[in-house]
């Protein structure tokens, strides 16, 4: 089945979000819309898939490359307007799809505005969670991924998302309503409530996150859509890798005290084993 | 930054950023101007484009100083970016913030 998939340049309902990437590739639990998008279209039988982007169409080439992890045939095409199908796209038999919704919530439109988008992610939890290799629900509503760290007096408060390599801080509170993305780090005393931390996000100690999306430095309010940058890396910013071997030292050390207070004291998220022993983020140098 | 100085208020404006940089002045200025008898101290950021953890530091040591002379600290007019700062580093629990209608 051939199929055409439009991504949508017109942001103007969330222009922050489209600050950093297309707004297709906006995280979204875990992956982006666009991932889900193609993996419910494999699913459904499609082969070849024609991509029609206006908006920044190499980052989505990196993303989707030839379609190969959904066992199909891509075709990015950039075009100068979503709505500008290129003759021989135009002349293509299949359905055309506009991605502004995810087909397992066809009511929820994703990108008239920044609670949208939130509430869309927070319908699609527990559908998502249990579709994730890994995921597990380590009590009820709150999910956590692999090789994620938790502190043993941290705490989750359902319905709330914990990606993949995360870690979470001493007497951090993880509150309802919030997604933590893959590789991100709470450090210390930090709460985090109704709000997304998007992927590789430093949330300093004793900071608060409420209504909001943080990703790297950046700081969307989604009630009111106020955007910030915020240029101090104690307060928040992007998880960097490490730099020298001084550093990485440094933090194989951490990392093995880590486990090792994970071992010795109990309670830790899913996923911890001997090759987690590294694993532990620092927000950089 | 300007200080303007009535009754028992002194108000500082006209703050464009309050950062490492200049966070050592902004508070030893303001120190300076606490005559005695002010028990009110109003930071007008209505004009702040910048605030990092240096500058929250400052804020924080003039509510130290006016806590200690019986005294109190006011946040006037935070444009929604500083507001989100504020919010982010939990001192809108700490100080009264006067918002902008």
């Amino acid at each position: 089945m051939n199929m055409i998939l439009i991504c949508p340049s017109d942001a103007s309902g969330v222009p922050a979000l489209a600050r950093k990437c297309p707004l297709v590739l906006t995280p979204f639990l875990g992956r982006t819309v666009l991932e889900y998008a193609l993996t419910a279209l494999a699913e459904g039988g499609a082969k070849n898939v024609r991509i029609l982007a206006s908006d920044r169409a190499e980052q989505i080439r990196r993303v989707v490359g030839r379609g190969e992890a959904w066992g199909m045939t891509i075709e990015l095409v950039p075009v100068s307007d979503e709505t500008d199908l290129a003759p021989d796209a135009a002349s293509a038999a299949g359905p055309i799809l506009t991605l502004d919704h995810l087909a397992q919530l066809p009511q929820q439109p994703l990108w008239l505005s920044y609670r949208g988008w939130y509430g869309a992610q927070q319908a699609l939890m527990p559908v998502l969670a249990r579709q994730r290799v890994g995921m597990r629900e380590v009590m009820p509503n709150a999910f956590a991924g692999l090789r994620s760290q938790m502190a043993p007096d941290a705490r989750m408060i359902g319905p709330c998302w914990i990606g993949s390599d995360v870690f979470i801080g001493s007497r951090v509170v993880i509150g309802p309503g919030t997604v933590i993305e893959d590789g991100s780090y709470v450090d210390e005393g930090a709460e985090v409530v109704g709000s997304i931390v998007g992927p590789r996000t430093y949330v300093g100690a004793f900071t608060e996150v409420r209504d909001s999306f943080a990703w790297g430095k950046d700081l969307l309010h989604l009630g009111t859509g106020s955007m910030t940058e915020v240029n101090d890396r104690l307060l928040l910013g992007e998880v960097r890798e490490k730099r020298n071997l001084a550093r990485s030292l440094v933090n194989v050390f951490r990392g093995k005290r880590a486990q090792e207070v994970s071992v010795q004291r109990g309670p830790k998220l899913v996923g911890l084993s001997p090759a987690a022993v590294g694993f532990k983020p620092m927000p950089g140098d | 930054m300007k200080i303007q100085h009535e009754a028992k208020t002194l108000t500082l404006n006209q703050i464009t950023e309050l950062n490492a940089v200049n966070c050592g002045a902004f508070r030893d200025e303001a120190r300076a101007a606490l005559k005695e008898g002010i028990t009110l101290l109003d930071i007008d950021l209505s004009q702040t484009r910048q605030v990092d953890s240096s500058g929250l530091g400052a804020l924080i040591a003039l509510h130290k100083t006016m806590l200690a002379r019986g005294g109190a600290v006011r946040i006037l007019y935070p444009n929604p970016m500083v507001q989100q700062i504020m919010e982010l580093t939990r001192l809108h629990r700490v100080f009264e913030i006067v918002k902008a209608n």
